[in-house]
């Protein structure tokens, strides 16, 4: 197969397959929030750093805007839109959490706190809270001073544990 | 920001790879590899970088491969791992889950891993990076300040290249050339990083991270072997303070023999960017790099001596 400027790309988004032909250079999370209108995940930086356009790839927590829809060709796709629960306001327990801590101020780098968290109490159930903060180390927050987020974090997972 | 235009394709195997770089070749067009893109991805929405032609090489199989080769260099088996092996699998499946062994002459066996990589491992970049970014990725990128070449300088890594031409071995410290600048040629694949030291249970790496970007403003590694209370040899690799992770022999040089006490080893990292041409920024500058590399190699040296102690 040559090398081509279009490409059509079919992935599996939050359980359903979706397909589109995009520019090669489509990052993965403007096909998302352009293309399939997935607008939970967030835009931040343009440098890999702030963590806000955080999705599960094959089940790991990556950073969509280094990504590109193509390489996610045939792959899985977790999105902030795909963790709550069935029902009206059904949250995630991460999500809970973070109600309940008062986790958010803007809430704008939120969707990418959670699915990082997530793979955090998926990799050590217990965490400790330098674990939390270890695991927070690529996503930014100009809010809360993050302190909320780890307590949300440590109660999710005892929740969840 | 997003990457200017540039023409996709996904390679099949590594045949298919090297077809595609020959045939980007014969076009006159510019092709890259891109495995994790976690450096390369940054680098072309910046603008930086401006490809004409990416080939996906992240469903190689050939490159996933790793296991024991050997006896290689000084007669003792080495540990190969593919190149398309993530931090994350290099963290979670192979150092924890068996271990990289210790590479003894005879009967393979899981030793526990290789400390400095578990350290490296832990500060570098942050953990979706980690999930993405792949260690041939990190020797093939050439950056003057990336953690882990320096980790592999230390224990002695080989690379394997595959081309249309053949394969063929290279040392990292002959791999690495100066700033983005490497050995590797148009038309060629690092396909696997193999580990050659004989026992690397007695090491650490150190690093003063930039808070922002997490690079290392200056990183050390330190690989030590104690023999009757003293230095039988220790190599030590320096990152993020000059165009390329150096080996940093006058330091090596005066540790052999050493008594493993404070004074020895700071009288050693006294030296260790002597030799070496210095880079600078705006971030710091080379005089306060060479002085963190200093600092940083006293902390590695006695980190390392002190797990030998302990092993």
């Amino acid at each position: 197969m040559p090398a081509a400027r279009e490409v059509t790309v079919q992935l599996t988004v939050n359980g359903v397959p979706r397909a589109a032909t995009v520019l090669a250079r489509t990052l993965l999370v403007h096909f998302l929030r352009d293309h399939l209108r997935l607008t939970g995940t967030h835009v931040g930086c343009d440098t890999t750093q702030c963590g806000a356009c955080t999705v599960a790839l094959d089940g790991v927590a990556v950073k969509s805007c280094t990504v590109l829809a193509a390489q996610a060709d045939g792959h899985e796709v977790t999105t902030i839109e795909g963790l709550s629960g069935p029902g009206e306001g059904a949250l995630h327990p991460i999500q809970q959490a973070f109600k309940d801590e008062h986790a958010l101020q803007c809430g704008y780098c939120t969707p990418g706190m959670v699915l990082a968290l997530r793979q955090l109490i998926a990799d050590h159930p217990n965490p400790t809270e330098d674990q939390v903060r270890h695991a927070l180390s690529g996503n930014i927050c100009r809010c809360t001073g993050y302190q909320n987020i780890v307590a949300a974090a440590l109660r999710a997972a005892q929740r969840e544990g | 920001m997003f990457p200017a235009d540039f023409a996709y394709v996904r390679a099949r195997s590594l045949d298919e790879a090297l077809d595609l770089l020959d045939e980007a070749a014969v076009a006159g067009e510019e092709a890259k590899l891109i495995a994790g893109g976690q450096s390369l991805l940054p680098m072309m929405k910046l603008r930086l970088a401006v490809p004409q032609v990416l080939i996906d090489i992240a469903d190689l199989k050939e490159l996933k491969s790793g296991g024991w080769y050997g006896p290689g260099t000084g007669g003792y088996l080495s540990y190969s791992i593919g190149a398309l092996t993530t931090y994350r699998q290099l963290g979670r499946d192979q150092l924890v889950n068996g271990g990289i062994p210790a590479g003894h002459a005879g009967t393979p066996g899981p030793v526990g891993g290789i400390p400095a990589v578990t350290d490296a491992l832990a500060v570098l970049a942050d953990p979706q990076v980690r999930a993405r970014g792949t260690i041939g990725g990190a020797v093939a990128h050439g950056d003057p300040a990336a953690d882990l070449p320096a980790v592999l300088l230390a224990l002695n890594a080989e690379l394997a290249i595959a081309s249309r031409k053949g394969r063929r071995v290279i040392a990292l410290d002959d791999f690495l050339h100066g700033v983005f600048t490497t050995d590797l040629a148009e038309g060629e694949v690092v396909t696997h990083i193999s580990i050659n030291a004989p026992d690397a249970r007695a090491s650490a790496y150190e690093k003063f991270p930039h808070p922002a970007s997490h690079l290392p403003l200056a990183g050390v590694c330190a690989v030590v072997k104690l023999s009757e209370g003293l230095i039988e040899r220790a190599d030590v690799a320096v990152t993020g303070i000059s165009p390329r992770p150096y080996r940093a022999r006058k330091t090596e040089r005066l540790l052999v023999g050493a008594d493993p006490a404070p004074g020895s080893l700071a009288a050693a990292a006294a030296q260790v960017a002597e030799d070496t041409s210095l880079l600078g920024d705006q971030h710091a500058s080379a005089p306060y790099r060479a002085h963190l590399a200093e600092v940083l190699t006293r902390r590695a040296l006695a980190r390392a001596i002190a797990r030998a102690a302990a092993a």
